[in-house]
């Protein structure tokens, strides 16, 4: 009796064994490619994100008519909100990567997100590409090798603005300029660098006059009416952060912006378009992937065509980012011949990739793609229902990132501390 | 240099002078009243700037929000005020005043703390009214519509003031206690009551002018500290304790810093600080005080 049950049993564990073998071979056979989303679908974020994940099922849409990720890799999405805080961001992405099974997170919207998960996916080893957030941060110091940044970070979007001035300042034939900078060292230096680089780009241009608040400066109002009345052709700011909302606040209240470009600003084509109407014209914005700037790229004219028809409307800077984030993962594992996340990470290195907004390659010390920055003046345009940029000016990648040694020597002083 | 630059210029450092003078006033009140040097006045002032928010947040649906934000948050700061007179300031009357200053600074940190545990590290945004958010033009020159508010409630303080200590039997009771305490008691009035309601009132204003700074750019952690030294200067150049010196000096303050931004960027701060030791060395009691206090 004893030894029959125990035969059973035996019998039952065999089978059982057996399924579970064949079962688990006959998934290998297709496994889908489990790809994370971590995004804030509610909170501040939100608005950009709901364009990036249109944009990524769109993507994956388009890979899975073909089969998904090398043919026969269908790929399966998992979105998890990210609620614009990074606490909830690191809890969405152990849900993606633990109960999910995601080999890959795209995300986040903020930079806080973006670097709060950056170590959560190193751990386990999955692939982290950011396309919305764009702090420096990400890629410069902590260094994480699962991390391929495809927006151009905060640093190269800064020196974009003083490149992009100079080229526009020739376009426009502006003469004179005014700086505003909080008196302390960082609004020091940044002031000074700009200047002396406009200096050398476009020596023809002259700084009028130099305003200091001091930091803390909670009243810009007499800097405002100084700055009017200099009349100069445009104003470069270099406020810190609580000091800057205090500036732009009281600058907009006093019509500042309508007489005076001050470029830096980001404008989007999400602002572009939502702000169709209230958007003065003649500001010089600064943005991260405008789609009209390559619309002579056919991957970018196809994406647009798609986009339209799908959601009926026009792709803003984070859909072209996220979209792009997707096929950047797709060449990376069409290179590798596999969905192996460490074969397509060594893949991703250095790698030269095909995207809306053309032919990019990756910078092999921190994984930034070299993409471009956008200059321009807003204005109305008969093709669209909203303004877009005129006078663009494209400041590519690899002019505006941080040198390799400034990169270096940020890293060993991180070490040191 | 045009005639109407010069004009938007003088307004905005109206604007700051009323900034100021809301400040100050309350600082210069009840030091002249009370002889108490409150350094804690500016932080204070942030409390109102921050209670201003949570009222704001509270009612951020309504269009009319930010209209009863202000004057709940120079409510609920002058309940604060009342607190701190009551369990401190009430004991240090007698004292040295390095005590006082020690007092009055230590409140500094803890309200500092305090702000911090209560609303965190985080800048505070209040949006401003719609009506508010575009420029008035004054004779061609732009002028932010808020400011026109803030220069209006200056003004009205001022002549509130003015009116309750000039025109009423407390303000003049206020008055005489400043001259003697001991004639005032020796009336029968109790200068306990008197000097209380002086230091709320000090406080409220303080409460007021910071619910106003609210909407103007952000709320932030060390706002105080970088006022509290420009309140002092404004106190000291119109004297301590009177209130049209103090008005006088706020608007020379704004003025001077306006028009330094105009012609000498770098040494706008620079010069309200000359200004004061000028004045400290020259009429160490002020433009507008009386020698006799000192």
């Amino acid at each position: 009796m004893r030894r029959k049950s125990l035969l059973c049993i035996v019998a039952a564990l065999a089978v059982c064994l057996l399924l579970a073998s064949g079962g688990a071979g006959q998934a290998r056979a297709a496994e889908p490619y489990k790809l994370g989303v971590a995004l804030a679908i509610t909170g501040t974020g939100a608005l950009y994100c709901k364009d990036g994940v249109d944009a990524i099922k769109l993507a994956v849409d388009e890979i899975n008519a073909k089969g998904g990720f090398l043919g026969k890799h269908p790929i399966e999405v998992f979105i998890r909100d990210t609620h614009t805080k990074p606490d909830a961001a690191v809890r969405a992405t152990r849900d993606l990567i633990l109960r999910d099974k995601a080999r890959t997170v795209l995300g986040t919207y903020s930079s806080a997100c973006a670097v709060a998960i950056k170590p959560v996916c190193q751990e386990y080893k999955v692939l982290h590409i950011p396309a919305i957030s764009n702090s420096e941060g990400i890629t410069l110091t902590n260094f994480s090798p699962y991390t391929y940044q495809v927006v151009p970070n905060s640093y190269m979007q800064a020196k974009a603005v003083v490149l992009g001035v100079a080229a526009l300042a020739k376009k426009k034939g502006w003469k004179t300029y005014a700086t505003i900078a909080s008196d302390y060292e960082w609004g020091r230096s940044t002031q000074q660098n700009t200047v002396a680089l406009l200096k050398e780009l476009a020596p023809e241009l002259k700084l009028v006059k130099e305003f200091w608040p001091p930091l803390g400066e909670t009243q810009f109002t007499s800097y405002i009416t100084a700055i009017m009345a200099q009349k100069p052709d445009f104003v470069i700011g270099s406020i810190a952060s609580k000091d800057n909302v205090a500036w732009m606040k009281q600058a907009k209240a006093y019509g500042f912006f309508k007489k005076i470009p001050y470029p830096g600003s980001l404008i989007s084509v999400t602002e572009l378009i939502l702000q169709a109407k209230s958007l003065d014209r003649g500001l010089v914005g600064l943005c991260r992937a405008p789609f009209f700037a390559h619309l002579d790229q056919p991957m970018m004219a196809n994406f647009v065509k798609a986009f339209k028809k799908k959601y009926n409307r026009y792709p803003s800077d984070w859909a072209v980012m996220e979209y792009d984030a997707v096929y950047a993962l797709k060449q990376g594992i069409d290179k590798a011949n596999s969905i192996d996340t460490e074969k397509v990470k060594a893949a991703l290195k250095g790698a030269t990739i095909d995207t809306t907004r053309g032919k990019l390659s990756f910078r092999n010390i921190d994984n930034q793609l070299g993409c471009s920055s956008y200059l321009g003046v807003v204005a109305d345009d008969p093709k669209y229902p909203f303004p877009i940029y005129h006078d663009l000016v494209e400041v590519k990648g690899p002019d505006s990132w941080r040198p390799e040694k400034e990169i270096i020597a940020a890293r060993a002083a991180e070490k040191k501390k | 240099m045009d005639l109407s630059l010069l004009f938007a210029q003088a307004l905005s450092g109206l604007s700051r002078g009323m900034m100021l003078f809301l400040i100050a006033s309350g600082l210069s009140l009840i030091f002249g009243v009370m002889n108490i040097l409150n350094f804690a006045h500016a932080t204070l002032w942030l409390v109102g700037a921050y209670a201003c928010y949570t009222f704001w947040f509270l009612l951020q649906n309504h269009d009319f929000a930010v209209w009863l934000a202000i004057p709940l948050a120079a409510l609920s700061v002058a309940l604060v005020g009342w607190v701190i007179e009551v369990v401190l300031i009430r004991r240090v009357y007698e004292r040295e005043l390095p005590e006082q200053l020690l007092l009055t600074y230590a409140l500094v940190l803890i309200l500092g703390d305090l702000i911090k545990i209560t609303w965190g590290v985080d800048d505070k945004l209040i949006t401003r009214p719609a009506m508010l958010s575009e420029p008035v033009y004054l004779a061609g020159v732009p002028i932010d519509s808020y400011f026109i508010f803030v220069i209006a409630v200056g003004f009205a303080v001022y002549l509130a003031l003015w009116w309750f200590l000039q025109k009423t039997r407390y303000g003049h009771i206020v008055r005489a206690a400043v001259f003697s305490r001991e004639m005032v008691s020796a009336l029968g009035i109790p200068i306990p009551i008197i000097y209380t309601g002086v230091f709320v009132l000090g406080i409220f204003i303080a409460g007021l002018a910071g619910a106003i700074q609210g909407p103007v750019g952000s709320v932030t952690l060390g706002m105080d500290m970088a006022v509290v030294i420009q309140a002092f200067c404004v106190v000291i150049i119109g004297g301590f304790g009177s209130l049209p010196g103090t008005m006088v000096s706020s608007i020379i303050v704004g003025e001077v810093y306006a028009f330094a931004i105009l012609f000498w960027p770098g040494g706008a701060l620079a010069l309200i600080f000359i200004l004061t030791a000028i004045v400290l060395i020259v009429r160490p009691w002020g433009l507008f005080g009386t020698p006799l206090r000192a």
